[in-house]
């Protein structure tokens, strides 16, 4: 009885002292749903801090806000809707000016001429939280680089705000194509991701096809059919020569891909009808085959450790994706969706793979886990294929073809989301991209 | 067995062999009829070419059907002669039997616009036709529809404005005779505002304190309603009761004295109030020890915190956050000035998951500015509850916005 007493009593006493403990904690809710827009900004121009720096400015400016625009992730709001005029790169910033047009994002820079160089400030800010996101940076390169100093800038820009990797400062390498359909002439060309600066690495004599960068830039390996079979080739981008690598006679090698490492080239090898990968070390020539099936294995890729290659193989008796460790050995089946599967590339993070996908009659660009799970296509079309990652693992670029007789092969991008699919502007049909690591 | 069991069995047995009998015969008269086997008649479907053609070959005859249909008339008198008398023109229209049967089967009319529809020229002449009669029968019906509907919501917006703009003297004064004529009218000198005075005394009038309030209120109630609402949940009920209505009614009376009645009475409460809130602001909210200060009322209730979320949420764009930042949860904690705004300077991060730190940044970030965003124009938060949302602990969890 008395033990009831007192533990009625405590609990009378502690009672208010709960209830007020419940009152002081905070109101707590969760946020599950948000939207998915553009995040608006605002460029408050470049301002030109000496007399012959106007123009320059003015591209400069440009090109940034292409570059952030064409993400689709950002939204520029149109220089008519400024409030503040920013008249030097020192102007302090009125927050509220920038929040009253809901620029959530603000870029203030200058560019100067300066020692036959092109100088380039800028500072990021955040308009609602009112303060500078990162310090401010200063760029400098030859007037012949200005569109790379441009991308480097929306590169800081994208990267501080978004936290993806930078990629704008980048190339793409890929066949232009010219000719009918049935007397096609394809030869090599580069150009910035954005379609510019466009520079032709072979000449049309030959047919060439599946270019592919090495990790630091610096060369591509190619197939060209200049003996009459595919052979594989590996050119200097400095200096647009180009070697072919040894073979075994009486064999056609295509599909060549380095490892990270630049040391080694993987590629397939088709010999009395069978097609096999290879292994070669790039400096000795020695190679070592990784497949013995015989069933055609093909379109292998490095993982970005190096550890693993994922390649297409028929073996289960339609193209279908397989993973083996560098090595060669058992092979393990990713992919088991209906349709076939095929080009894999592995993404620079290592968590993803990118793919072709033909079911029903039509093609896909796809991505899913290295595993192969969460499998998502993320494009259809009548003739979708070849896909390459951004230096980041973002943004996929890839070949679409249209049909008909006077059907045009051109490069399309697509996030990995599946938005913002737009065409990459190319002098005329173009076909195989392959993305490069991000320029130096 | 007594009587009654023999009663029993014999009404058991009788109505027993009474049912068995109807099981054995009775089912004859209830057996289901045959249903009458459905007549079929064929149809023989003609071209429209050989109708033509037929038609083409009948005009000669069709003065003579036209004294047939005249004879059917007789079909009105017998309902079983039809069939009789069917076969009597056919023999006489032998050679065409066909567009004899016609005005047979079916009444004249549906003979006559057959015929025209055939003939090319009449039938759009009288497609045109129909159109612009049904026009002005359309136009008729709206008309008639219209006055009723204006007629219906006249006199519901009536009653509802009405009271608020003129009929407000009239009750005003019988209910002046019944609370008020002790007091206020000696007290107060002129008359117009003595008149008025007793309404709101007896004003439980709605419409007139809600719109007022409105505008008042957010000054007002500052001043003295927070210490009228912090009591409420700590102390007792009935103490705070009368002096809103003290408050509240002399506070009306001060409305027509703005300067001297303001600072006697609200004086104090209105500067703690003030302060505490100022220093609740200054101080970030971090447990302001004394909860008895600001209004913490009722619970909050779901329907509030539905709407806070909302109003979060319009603002939480997810649309530039990286795919790593688009995996990570992040709580973040903002303490609240008492006017629904946030103070900005607050706004922490209190825990994380499934990211790493750039990701965590990113996300903190977007949280942030979707705090900032929408709290710019307050959020909707019942100020009479501010102690339970003095701060606000909001999770934002992207799962639902990943990649497709």
């Amino acid at each position: 009885m008395m033990r009831f007493v007192l533990s009625m009593l405590v609990a009378l006493l502690l009672g208010p002292v709960a209830a007020l403990a419940q009152d002081q904690e905070p109101l707590h809710i969760t946020i599950t749903d948000g939207v998915i827009e553009p995040l608006p900004f605002a460029i408050a121009g470049f301002i030109p801090e000496t007399g012959d720096a106007g123009e320059l400015a003015t591209q400069i400016s440009q090109v940034i806000s292409g570059d952030l625009t064409g993400t689709g992730l950002f939204r520029e709001i149109p220089s008519s809707a400024y409030i503040q005029n920013i008249t030097s790169f020192e102007t302090p910033v009125k927050y509220s000016d920038w929040q009253a047009i809901n620029a959530q994002a603000l870029v203030v820079g200058s560019v100067a001429m300066q020692g036959g160089k092109v100088v380039v400030k800028f500072r990021l800010f955040d308009v609602f939280s009112g303060q500078q996101m990162g310090d401010g940076q200063q760029l400098a390169a030859s007037p012949a680089s200005w569109r790379r100093l441009a991308h480097k800038v929306a590169d800081v820009i994208y990267s501080r705000i978004t936290g993806e990797g930078p990629y704008f400062d980048s190339r793409v390498v890929f066949v232009s194509e010219s000719g009918p359909k049935d007397a096609r002439q394809k030869r090599l060309a580069v150009m910035d991701y954005d379609g510019a600066n466009v520079t032709y690495l072979t000449d049309a004599s030959t047919i060439v096809l599946a270019p592919r960068f090495s990790r630091d830039g610096t060369k591509v390996l190619y197939t060209t059919f200049e003996t009459g079979f595919p052979r594989i080739k590996m050119l200097d981008v400095a200096t647009a020569s180009a070697r072919l690598l040894p073979e075994v006679p009486g064999t056609m090698t295509f599909a060549p891909r380095f490892s990270p490492d630049g040391t080694k080239i993987v590629y397939s090898l088709e010999q009395n009808g069978n097609t096999d990968l290879w292994m070669m070390d790039v400096a000795s020539g020695q190679t070592q085959r990784l497949t013995t099936s015989p069933s055609i294995e093909t379109s292998p890729s490095f993982s970005p450790d190096g550890s693993r290659i994922v390649f297409e193989s028929d073996r289960s008796g339609t193209q279908q994706l397989y993973i083996m460790p560098v090595q060669g050995g058992d092979a393990t089946r990713i992919s088991f969706g209906d349709g076939r599967y095929s080009t894999p590339v592995w993404s620079p993070r290592g968590d993803m793979i990118a793919f072709t996908k033909q079911n029903q009659g039509r093609f896909h660009i796809g991505v899913m886990r290295t595993d192969g799970s969460e499998e998502r296509l993320l494009t259809s079309s009548f003739l979708d294929e070849g896909p390459t990652w951004s230096p980041n693992g973002r943004v996929i670029m890839f070949t679409r073809e249209s049909p008909g007789a006077e059907g045009q092969a051109s490069l399309y991008s697509v996030d990995i989301s599946g938005r913002n699919l737009k065409k990459v502007p190319t002098p005329g049909p173009a076909s195989d991209p392959a993305w490069s690591p991000l320029l130096p | 067995m007594n009587r009654a069991d023999k009663i029993g069995y014999g009404v058991s047995g009788a109505l027993h062999v009474g049912a068995i009998l109807w099981i054995v015969t009775g089912g004859q008269w209830f057996f289901p009829k045959k249903s009458e086997p459905v007549v079929i008649s064929q149809v023989a479907v003609m071209s429209e070419q050989d109708f033509n053609a037929l038609m083409a070959s009948a005009p000669k005859d069709a003065p003579q059907p036209s004294p047939e249909p005249v004879a059917p008339t007789a079909p009105a008198t017998p309902s079983e002669t039809p069939a009789p008398e069917a076969p009597a023109p056919e023999t006489q229209a032998t050679p065409e039997p066909k567009p004899q049967e016609l005005p047979d089967p079916a009444p004249e009319p549906d003979a006559q616009p057959d015929v025209a529809a055939l003939q090319a020229p009449p039938a759009p002449t009288e497609v045109t036709e129909v159109p612009p009669e049904m026009l002005p029968p359309v136009e008729q019906p709206s008309e008639t529809v219209t006055p009723e509907i204006s007629a219906k919501p006249k006199p519901k917006p009536a009653p509802r404005v009405a009271p608020t703009p003129a009929p407000e003297p009239p009750p005003e004064a019988k209910i002046s005779d019944q609370a008020q004529p002790q007091e206020t009218p000696d007290e107060t000198a002129p008359a117009d505002k003595v008149v008025e005075q007793p309404k709101d005394a007896a004003a439980p009038p709605e419409a007139t304190t809600e719109i007022v309030t409105e505008a008042t209120e957010t000054v007002d109630k500052q001043e003295s309603s927070a210490p009228m609402s912090s009591p409420r949940p700590s102390g007792k009920p009935k103490p705070p009761a009368p002096k809103p209505t003290e408050t509240a009614a002399a506070s009306k009376p001060e409305a027509s004295k703005p300067a001297a009645p303001k600072p006697d009475t609200p004086a104090k409460p209105v500067d703690t109030a003030s302060v505490n809130d100022a220093l609740a602001a200054a101080l970030g909210g971090a447990g302001t020890g004394g909860t008895g200060d600001a209004p913490v009322g009722p619970p909050i209730t779901a329907g509030e915190k539905d709407a806070l979320i909302v109003d979060v949420k319009r603002c939480w764009n997810v649309g530039a956050l990286s795919s790593d930042a688009l995996r990570t949860t992040v709580t973040l904690s903002v303490d609240m000035q008492p006017d629904g705004h946030p103070i900005i300077s607050s706004i922490r991060l209190v825990g994380s998951s499934g990211g790493s730190g750039a990701a965590v940044d990113q996300a903190f970030e977007a949280g942030k500015r979707a705090i900032v965003r929408c709290g710019s124009d307050g959020f909707p938060l019942p100020p009479e509850k501010y102690g339970r949302w003095k701060t606000i602990e909001i999770d934002f969890n992207p799962e639902k916005m990943r990649m497709k």
